[in-house]
């Protein structure tokens, strides 16, 4: 039994170890004094030096966090009024088409949809500034939240807590939130971690609906990357990826366990 | 407690974040700083040229980089606005043109613009000589000298067995669907379905031997041994072998093409004004010489030879020789119909 | 009370149609004017013809569809479905186990996991591609190794190979499968499995009768939000893959960016999407029956 356990444990920690290889290999060549890391060549911490001195790649990290922040944020209240609409109240017509509809942006070549996307806001004499951005990303977003928002609404629905509430004489909107809304947040949360990451990442539809001056990581890197990344990218990155140890270790200390109110 | 407090500051920052980059937005948008918006390819301008510009004339130069000509092109026909100047491709001119992307640039109000030398004005692209030209260069191939026991010389190199899964090529279809005809012998601006039927017949031949089709990343492969040669743009390389003294350049015995990038002025730009005086600067000799001493690929500013690290000005990889020009095609002007095929064609290269 | 808690309530309880509506307004907005318009304009567009130097020529035609049923578009679709049904079935049959482990051996690291879980992907992909470059190459750290330890002689080209764009296409999802996996194991409740325990089945018994079928919602979830975007995927080909693997979201990609020819572009979009959403909408139908 124990020889099992161990098993899939250690099965386990070489799946992350697959996810953390290109991490660990991303560190180590952030050290490394060779301007394309494909050989190592010595330890080096200029990389850091010239990271901090260009001014377009960290404001180019600056414009990704709030582009993701943003889009995180908007899909976050979207996805939570949908999904409650969806769940608690009486279902309307078309809701299957609507349903459908939602997971759309997941199916759409980013290709098309950036070219849709950008095509319709320049016909409209729409300003593609940081707003048309952000609202396109927490589009993508949208069904990663959608998705785990609602799944947790339904659970909820299952135990009849809210009811319970009410039946001690909460309006529904205090039943909303006492009860329902910490114990979706965990679910919010989560969707709100994915659509961070999707927004993040994104990099086909912000290649053409970002404006002028808009530059986001990806852009910037991939750029970059054409002609062979430089360990500055590298440096970059673990210093993203040291802020956000140092962000969950934070949250880890300071706050609740994002489950536990959902347990009971 | 604790878990109320950080429970309500998560809904406030969920709520107030949308509002906050809104808040950035607006600050930024509020300064009314003379500005140029410049869409170039990256790594195509020296270090400090345009710092230099700033510094001296007090005109911001908001820089955005594509690594893909497609990609730019893409962006640029969907209507993304506020560009001003972008660098294209000699064949790209017309087809700004007819799809009322770009303006012609009144070179006349340009102080330097007689610097250039006059070969490099194309008039056959550029009926009303509306764009500046920035670089010139060749496509050519690119090779390690320690992994080949001999230097390629011929294009035909790229399609020899012995290279299999070693050669990179172009992700380009003016390179690709040209170098091809050239390799025939066919006339560049045949409108035959029977050539194009034979191009592609010859790039589906190669593609099994093919490693890569890539317009920039090849660069990294060269360096990092993946690859062995390729079909490379000559100034990318020579900044490439700057970092890899393994890497050399051969124009093939063949010939090839000789191409010329333009600067070129879009549709709408609202900063003409200062965008003429971004191209007069760009044109100055010193300036010139210093950014194609940079990126190492040739000037067709004439006035600015002198300024020229003469290493590179007396390499005949960089400024090929007389009797290499005459080797030279420029690169053809295609009407509609033909440079449909030649799409056509490279669509199905890629598919095949 | 005030009238603002009556309100919120009315809201909320959504005893009228015009609540719900209301609630879904915003989500409503975003979708009509960032996908419904933009994907009705590609749509039309579909309709429309190539002209000179790809200009749009607003004439009414179908050559575009024609065109998409072309034999020499057939394998790039097979080969399409082929890499999306590989990745999913990977990242399924990988990451269940660590689902599961997620959720009931996980303990009190339980929350680190699954935050560690995403970390990896804070940081760009493209640079974890590029670190996968770095490992695969044929100068690369695997190849290094191999031939270290006497497993290789001569550098085997990994990259640029159908193996590199699996690896970068699991590498990439495996988290859009664990994490609708780990939601729904840890809706089965315990008490039903420990009452299979007690009714004495064995721990593979329990796990085959109870507590797979209990997660299948998670694993139909887990492997939609893999296969789809698989379909439309390009980047990973882009970098990782080589010219002789082209993927049907290379295909629509190569059309608006290097044949410029968007009306055929559109056309495959449409059809994609026509695929999906129908495909999507029989898995329903089938579900429900």
């Amino acid at each position: 039994m124990s020889a099992k356990r161990r098993g899939m444990g250690i099965y386990c920690a070489s799946l992350f170890g697959f996810l953390y290889l290109p991490l660990v290999v991303m560190i180590i060549f952030s050290f490394n004094d060779a301007r394309r890391n494909v050989v190592w060549r010595g330890f080096t911490l200029k990389w850091y030096k010239a990271l901090f001195q260009d001014a377009e790649l960290m404001s180019a990290m600056l414009t990704s966090l709030e582009l993701a922040l943003a889009a995180a944020g908007i899909a976050a209240v979207l996805g939570m009024l949908a999904s409650y609409a969806m769940v608690k109240h009486k279902p309307f017509r078309a809701r299957g088409a609507y349903d459908a509809l939602l997971n759309v942006p997941l199916m759409m070549p980013e290709v098309a949809l950036g070219v849709g996307i950008l095509t319709f806001l320049v016909r409209a004499g729409y300003e593609l500034d940081f707003m048309a951005l952000a609202s396109s990303h927490a589009l993508i977003c949208l069904p990663y939240t959608v998705a785990a928002v609602r799944a947790r609404l339904i659970s909820l629905q299952e135990s009849s807590l809210e009811d319970a509430a009410m039946d001690l004489g909460a309006t529904e909107w205090q039943a909303f939130v006492k009860v329902t809304l910490p114990l979706a947040m965990p679910a919010i949360i989560s969707g709100a971690l994915l659509s961070f990451t999707v927004s993040f990442q994104d990099f086909v539809t912000s290649f053409f609906v970002a404006g002028i001056g808009i530059v986001t990581m990806p852009i910037k890197i991939y750029s970059m990357m054409k002609f062979g990344v430089t360990p500055e990218i590298n440096a970059l990155s673990v210093c993203l990826l040291v802020a956000t140890f140092i962000l969950i270790g934070f949250n880890a200390a300071f706050a609740v366990r994002p489950d536990e109110g959902a347990r009971h | 407690m604790s878990e109320k407090v950080t429970r309500r500051g998560f809904l406030k920052a969920a709520v107030l974040a949308p509002l906050l980059p809104a808040f950035l937005d607006a600050c930024r948008r509020a300064d009314d700083r003379r500005v140029v918006n410049f869409f170039n390819w990256s790594n195509y301008i020296g270090k400090d040229t345009l710092p230099d510009f700033t510094k001296r004339d007090g005109i911001e130069v908001r820089y955005d980089l594509f690594a893909d000509e497609d990609e730019m092109f893409a962006k640029l026909r969907a209507g993304a606005k506020g560009y001003d100047l972008v660098v294209i491709g000699d064949y790209l001119i017309p087809r700004f043109r007819a799809l009322n992307l770009s303006d012609p640039i009144p070179t006349g109000a340009l102080k330097n613009i007689n610097n250039l030398s006059a070969r490099f004005r194309r008039p056959e692209y550029d009926p009303e000589e509306g764009s500046v030209p920035y670089m010139w260069g060749t496509t050519g191939i690119a090779y390690n000298k320690k992994k080949l026991k001999k230097p390629p010389t011929s294009w035909w190199d790229l399609w020899d067995e012995k290279y299999k899964d070693r050669v990179s090529m172009l992700d380009n279809v003016r390179d690709c669907i040209g170098v091809a005809l050239l390799m025939l012998k066919l006339p560049a601006t045949t409108r035959d379905p029977e050539h194009f039927r034979k191009v592609r017949e010859l790039l589906v031949k190669q593609k099994p031997l093919v490693k890569q089709y890539s317009s920039s990343s090849y660069l990294n492969s060269l360096v990092s041994g993946e690859i062995d040669l390729a079909m490379t743009w000559s100034g990318y390389l020579f900044q490439t072998a700057r970092e890899n003294p393994d890497l050399d350049y051969v124009i093939p015995k063949e010939g090839t093409h000789l191409w010329v990038d333009s600067l070129t002025m879009l549709r709408g730009s609202r900063h003409r004004a200062d965008t003429l005086r971004l191209i007069d600067y760009l044109l100055e000799p010193e300036v010139a010489a210093a950014n194609a001493n940079s990126v190492r690929y040739a000037s067709p500013n004439e006035k600015a030879l002198k300024f020229v690290d003469p290493v590179l000005l007396k390499d005949p990889r960089v400024y090929p020789t007389g009797a290499m020009m005459k080797n030279l095609r420029l690169n053809a002007v295609l009407d509609p119909e033909q440079s449909e095929l030649w799409n056509q064609t490279w669509a199905d290269v890629k598919v095949a | 009370m005030s009238s603002l808690n009556r309100a919120l309530s009315w809201l909320l309880g959504g005893r009228k149609p015009l609540a719900s509506h209301l609630l879904l307004a915003p989500a409503t907005l975003w979708l009509i004017f960032l996908l419904v318009i933009p994907a009705g304009g590609l749509i039309i567009l579909s309709f429309a013809k190539n002209g000179p130097y790809g200009a749009i020529v607003w004439e009414f035609s179908l050559q575009n569809y024609a065109r998409a049923f072309d034999h020499k578009y057939l394998p790039v679709l097979f080969r399409t479905l082929a890499f999306a049904a590989a990745t999913t079935l990977t990242c399924l049959v990988a990451g269940y186990p660590l689902a599961y482990f997620l959720t009931f051996r996980a303990g009190r690291w339980r929350n680190a996991l699954l935050v560690g879980l995403m970390v990896p992907f804070w940081s760009s992909c493209l640079v974890a591609y590029y670190s996968w470059m770095i490992v695969l190459g044929k100068e690369g750290l695997l190849n290094s190794a191999l031939i270290r330890f006497g497993f290789l002689s001569e550098p085997i080209g990994f990259l640029y190979t159908p193996f590199a764009i699996l690896l970068g296409l699991v590498y990439f999802y495996l988290p859009f499968t664990v994490l609708p996996l780990y939601a729904s194991l840890e809706k089965v409740p315990r008490s039903v499995i420990e009452a299979a325990y007690d009714l004495g089945a064995d721990r593979w018994t329990a796990f085959f009768r109870v507590t797979l079928p209990l997660s299948l919602p998670g694993v139909v979830a887990g492997c939609v939000l893999t296969f789809i975007p698989c379909l439309g995927d390009f980047l990973t080909v882009e970098i990782l893959g080589g010219p002789r693997y082209y993927l049907l979201g290379n295909l629509i990609s190569n059309q608006f960016m290097m044949a410029q020819d968007w009306p055929f572009g559109s056309a495959l979009t449409t059809l994609l999407l026509i695929g999906l959403v129908g495909g999507l909408w029989l898995y329903q139908a089938w579900e429900k029956a």
